[in-house]
């Protein structure tokens, strides 16, 4: 019996046949690998595998606990719905990007050192660019690129964090830093880490990703990004930094920033995009929190956010499948033509926004009942009012403007079977997580002593939906949305992207052309004026001296030539003059 | 004496040159020139095999008196140091031919005869434990070069040719006095193992570095010494860029390593903050510089010029850590920017223009180009599981040991790789099939694809395995920091 079999490597090697596989054998295929992975899952037992060195650090391939399980099972869930809600692509590209993103999203989630968590941290980051990549189009594209680029950021930040972790920690393995009982030890190393998983967890200021690119992404694309990215960096975070208090007041002020954002939002897929920063800003808070209520807490509400938000999605984009549509302005109408998308949609909205016998109900209550338990009433209250706000967006304002409100007679119809059924799988599990909480509670990381269904929660919550359910219907024509676009924190780095290139293609491109002709402005004129200047001095002054003497040397020949009689005597008179002369100086100098 | 396998390796390369001289016919040109090459590389594969990882000694060495009067010999070995460079020299050499095949299309046999000659004096460079020999071997490369670029250039050939000999002499000039002064301090002697055991005063240790420094920064190259490249690579045929990114620009960083650090370990302590300072203005300057390119070869070349500040970032955080990474690093590059400029010079070949301006969609027109050519740019920017992550992980661990700040912009340095390599890639490969429509653009051949696939297969061997790979550097490594560190700073 195998008592391992990596989930991550059964969906990226499995990805590989996916293109030379054809029509039914494929659509078998994809649901194939999916299954096997969520049979992987359930057949683990906790432990350590593939140990080994990689450029002398200890490596460790998959860290089996119970934490890494959950989020393990979920993921595989998620990809075998996402896979069925993709089936009828006929394009083996997105199905291969979403193998690679799932499988490096189980890898993150095994990883046991952090040279493995960046290996497939970059992974995930590569294939899900890719799914807004395929949408195609010079909108998508450049949306795919800032998405890759944020991502690499986060990357770089984490790989610097890794690396100076490492240096004072003296070991790359994968353990909680900082947080909890750690509390003060956290170095430069951690921060950098922190940062780079709070990026990928979408955290204001750094959420501007997630909702600048979620919208671009292709129908069957975007459902997968809205499980794995964020959820794998709320599994880190729970991880790596339990109990660290930033991430209390960071958590509580994602949850409302998600909201407050989403009412501005006309793009159905952005304002549900917005949801999920606010969404995630539940398990930030109860990863800060870090009581064992509160992480469980966090944990099952991903386990459930997956699911319900992935429906959502699966629902959106059935309606711009169909239509083509996606802003809420142009949209309306729709549950005489998708009735069965709309019911479906709709459990997905009481799901998410925490109706009793909705899976939100019995993962959310977790999280805000451990807030309270840990006496943080404001932080009960940002999360309460973000729960307000979620219904009132997803539940209500959403499906009103999308499947109801005014008809705009669109051409529309049910889409494609695999579609629906995905929806209906994940339906399922957002009313069977609801009903009975027991399994979802059994697989969290520690024992649950958490009762959703008391009177007084039932009660609480009922109470603001009706309430919030009051005020959308007084105030519907202040929601209306408006055909605007939101400026978030992606301002920043689309107008700092611009400005970086400025600074390289105007200042430092000139100055670099300025030195790279030196050669040609400076150095060879320099060259070639010295050598002028030589050849002037050459002609005028070495030459000129030369030719003088040689002149001179002519000119003493004409002289001497006068001396010149042609008579012996003369001469050799003139040399015994000379002799003697010599003697008579060497005798008066050499005294 | 044992078998001469290093002269072996230099010398076949150089016979093949005078084989190829008698030949008439070019076609018998290329696959006689492929032929010698192709042997090298296997010479030289034995000879990593025959390595002995357990010693930093120097292996397969070979001693013949040459010029006794003046303590000449011809002396070659290698060591953990050098042996990566000679199977990297031998690697590219038979693609470097592969590249030409059609590329060059006249005056074939002279191109053959240039491109032989020089692998042989590379491979004489990094095996040569004779600094007589190796300073030959160093200024007579400048030969062949000049001709490749100047005869089998772009437009601008002669400019660049001339550019880059100037460059190259003035610093080989200085390092030639250099040479000199050694000579005389160590006993008239041009033994590099014995002139490594010289302990010079700490004034002409600085001289002497600084000569050294102009040098070899001109070859690395550092900024500023860095304009010569862009010129010379955009000009020069693919071959002649493969082995300007591949080779020659390894030259200087080996010479760092084989002559700055142990002759003047003093001057090297002292100094290595600065040149780390330099190091990561290198990587910051030549990133923002190649994402301001639109030509294609100017980004690759300005690129490497970003990789190499890696090079010596690492080099002189004077760790082990940073060596090995940086020797590793160099390895990389040399098989990265290779098949980076190879993939350039496959593109222009169909399209005969360089501007990132004029492609886009070229997926979809040649879908296997662009997806190695997708493996390389990521293995470029140092993505986890290529080879560039390892050397760059290892860099990064040993500069941030040495010195946290500039560790740091060596990190953002990896961002900015980032940017422009995908900024091109997404130019050059994706959206609408515009390149398509204006050029024929044919997807790559076996040919082309016997060129690529070694260089694909290192990206992941070193990216998944690089165990082998850091054995061979490991010993070395640790002597060679014994050298700098005990010698000079030692109490």
């Amino acid at each position: 019996m195998i008592e391992f079999v990596h989930p991550a490597l059964l969906f990226i090697l499995g990805a590989v046949p996916i293109p030379f596989l054809k029509g039914s054998i494929r659509k078998t295929y994809l649901v194939l690998i999916p299954a096997l992975a969520i049979a992987a899952v359930l057949a683990m037992e906790p432990g350590s595998y593939g140990a080994g060195r990689f450029i002398g650090q200890e490596i460790l391939f998959a860290k089996v606990d119970k934490l890494s399980i959950v989020f393990a099972t979920v993921f595989t869930i998620m990809a075998l719905i996402g896979m069925v809600y993709a089936l009828h692509l006929s394009q083996a590209g997105q199905h291969v990007a979403a193998f690679v993103y799932v499988g490096s999203a189980l890898g993150v989630v095994f990883a046991g050192d952090y040279l493995t968590l960046y290996l497939f941290w970059e992974g995930m980051a590569f294939a899900s660019a890719y799914l807004v990549f395929a949408q195609g189009g010079e909108r998508a594209i450049r949306a795919a690129f800032r998405y890759l680029m944020v991502h690499l950021t986060g990357g770089v930040a984490l790989l610097g964090g890794i690396v100076l972790h490492g240096l004072a920690a003296g070991s790359l393995l994968f353990g909680p830093i900082g947080g909890g009982a750690l509390a003060g030890t956290m170095d430069t190393g951690g921060y950098l880490i922190l940062a780079g998983f709070l990026l990928n967890a979408a955290v204001p200021p750094l959420n501007a990703w997630l909702t600048d690119a979620y919208p671009e992404a292709t129908v069957t694309g975007a459902v997968f990004m809205s499980a794995f990215t964020t959820k794998t960096a709320v599994y880190v975070l729970a991880r790596a930094f339990p109990g660290t208090e930033l991430l209390v007041w960071l958590g509580a002020v994602m949850a409302l920033y998600g909201v407050i954002y989403a009412v501005l939002e006309n793009d159905c897929r952005r304002l549900l995009a917005y949801h999920i920063v606010s969404q995630v800003g539940y398990m930030v808070a109860g990863i800060g929190i870090g009581t064992e209520m509160a992480v469980n807490g966090a944990t099952s509400h991903a386990f459930a956010h997956i699911l319900y938000k992935a429906l959502l999605f699966m629902g959106a984009g059935a309606v711009i499948e169909v239509t083509g549509r996606r802003k809420l302005t142009e949209l309306g109408g729709l549950y005489k033509t998708m009735p069965l998308t709309v019911a479906l949609y709709m459990v997905g909205a009481f799901a998410i926004s925490a109706f009793p016998f909705f899976s939100g109900f019995v993962t959310k209550s977790m999280v805000i009942a451990a807030a309270g338990q840990d006496h943080r009433a404001l932080v009960v209250l940002a999360l309460t009012m973000a729960s307000s706000g979620t219904f009132l967006h997803t539940g209500l304002k959403l499906p009103y403007y999308m499947f109801f409100g005014t008809d705009r007679k669109l051409e529309a119809r049910e889409p494609p079977r695999n579609m629906l059924v995905a929806m209906g799988i994940a339906a399922v599990f957002c009313i069977v997580i609801g009903v009975f909480p027991e399994p979802l509670y059994a697989l969290l990381p520690y024992p649950v002593a958490f009762e959703p269904y008391t009177g007084v929660h039932v009660t609480e919550s009922l109470g603001l939906l009706m309430f919030t359910a009051l005020g959308f219907v007084l105030f519907l024509k202040a929601l209306d949305p408006e055909n605007t676009i939101s400026i978030d924190t992606d301002w920043f780095y689309r107008k700092g992207a611009r400005a970086f290139l400025w600074l390289a293609e105007k200042p430092l491109a000139r100055y670099e052309k300025a030195v790279s002709n030196v050669s040609d402005t400076l150095a060879l004129p320099l060259l070639h004026g010295t050598a002028r200047a030589g050849l002037r001095v050459d002609l005028n002054g070495v030459d000129a001296a030369v030719n003088g003497f040689a002149r001179a040397i002519l000119v003493g020949g004409g002289a001497l030539r006068r001396l010149q009689t042609g008579v012996v005597t003369h001469y050799a008179l003139a040399m015994i003059a000379g002799v003697i002369a010599a003697i008579a100086v060497f005798a008066v100098v050499w005294q | 004496m044992a078998f001469p396998l290093l002269s072996l390796i230099v010398f076949v390369p150089a016979a093949g040159a005078a084989v190829v001289m008698f030949l008439r016919s070019d076609d018998l040109v290329r696959w006689v020139a492929l032929g010698f090459t192709v042997l090298d590389l296997t010479l030289a594969i034995a000879m990593l095999a025959g390595f002995d990882t357990g010693t930093s000694e120097m292996q397969f060495v070979e001693k013949r008196p040459w010029v006794p009067a003046l303590g000449i010999t011809f002396a070659l070995g290698v060591d953990g140091i050098s042996a990566l460079f000679v199977f990297l020299t031998a690697l590219l050499g038979w693609i470097s031919v592969l590249a030409s095949w059609i590329a060059i299309d006249r005056k074939v046999k002279q191109f053959m005869v240039s491109l032989l000659t020089m692998q042989a004096l590379m491979l004489g460079v990094f095996s040569a434990l004779d600094l007589f020999l190796f300073y030959v071997c160093w200024e007579a490369m400048l030969i062949p070069m000049y001709l490749i670029i100047g005869i089998w250039g772009g437009d601008g050939r002669v400019y660049a040719a001339f550019k880059f000999f100037l460059y190259t002499l003035a610093g080989s000039l200085l390092f030639l006095i250099g040479i000199i002064v050694l000579y005389f301090e160590g006993g008239r002697t041009f033994d590099i193992l014995a002139l490594m055991e010289l302990d010079l005063p700490f004034e002409v240790q600085s001289w002497l570095f600084f000569a050294f420094l102009v040098a070899f920064a001109v070859k690395v190259p550092m900024v500023p010494l860095h304009t010569w490249l862009p010129d010379a690579h955009v000009q020069a045929p693919t071959a002649g860029s493969i082995i300007l990114a591949g080779v020659l620009l390894k030259m200087g960083a080996y010479g760092f390593l084989r002559f700055s650090l142990p002759m003047l370990p003093e001057a090297s302590v002292h100094y290595s903050t600065l040149m780390m300072a330099l190091s990561a203005l290198a990587i910051v300057y030549g990133g923002l510089l190649a994402l301001a390119q639109d030509d294609l070869k100017k980004l690759v070349a300005y690129s490497s010029i970003s990789h190499m500040g890696f090079v010596t970032l690492g080099i002189f955080a004077l760790n082990p850590l940073g060596l090995q990474g940086s020797i590793l690093q160099m390895f990389n590059h040399g098989v990265t920017t290779g098949a980076l400029f190879l993939f350039v010079g496959l593109i222009y070949e169909r399209t005969h223009t360089r501007s990132i301006a004029d492609y886009g969609g070229l997926m979809k027109v040649a879908p296997v180009y662009t997806g190695f050519l997708a493996l390389f740019v990521l293995s470029s920017m140092a993505l986890p599981g290529t080879n560039a992550f390892v050397g760059e992980l290892l860099v990064l661990s040993g500069g941030f040991a040495a010195n946290l700040a500039l560790g740091a912009v060596a990190v953002l340095g990896a961002l900015l790789g980032a940017a422009y390599l995908l900024g091109m890639y997404r130019k050059v490969a994706l959206g609408p099939a515009s390149v398509g429509a204006r050029f024929k653009v044919r997807d790559v051949n076996g040919r082309e694809m016997v060129a690529i696939l070694p260089l694909a297969v290192f990206v992941f061997w070193v990216g998944l395995y690089p165990k082998p790979f850091l054995a061979i550097i490991d010993s070395s490594v640790t002597h060679l920091l014994q050298q700098v560190y005990d010698k000079g700073n030692g109490p």
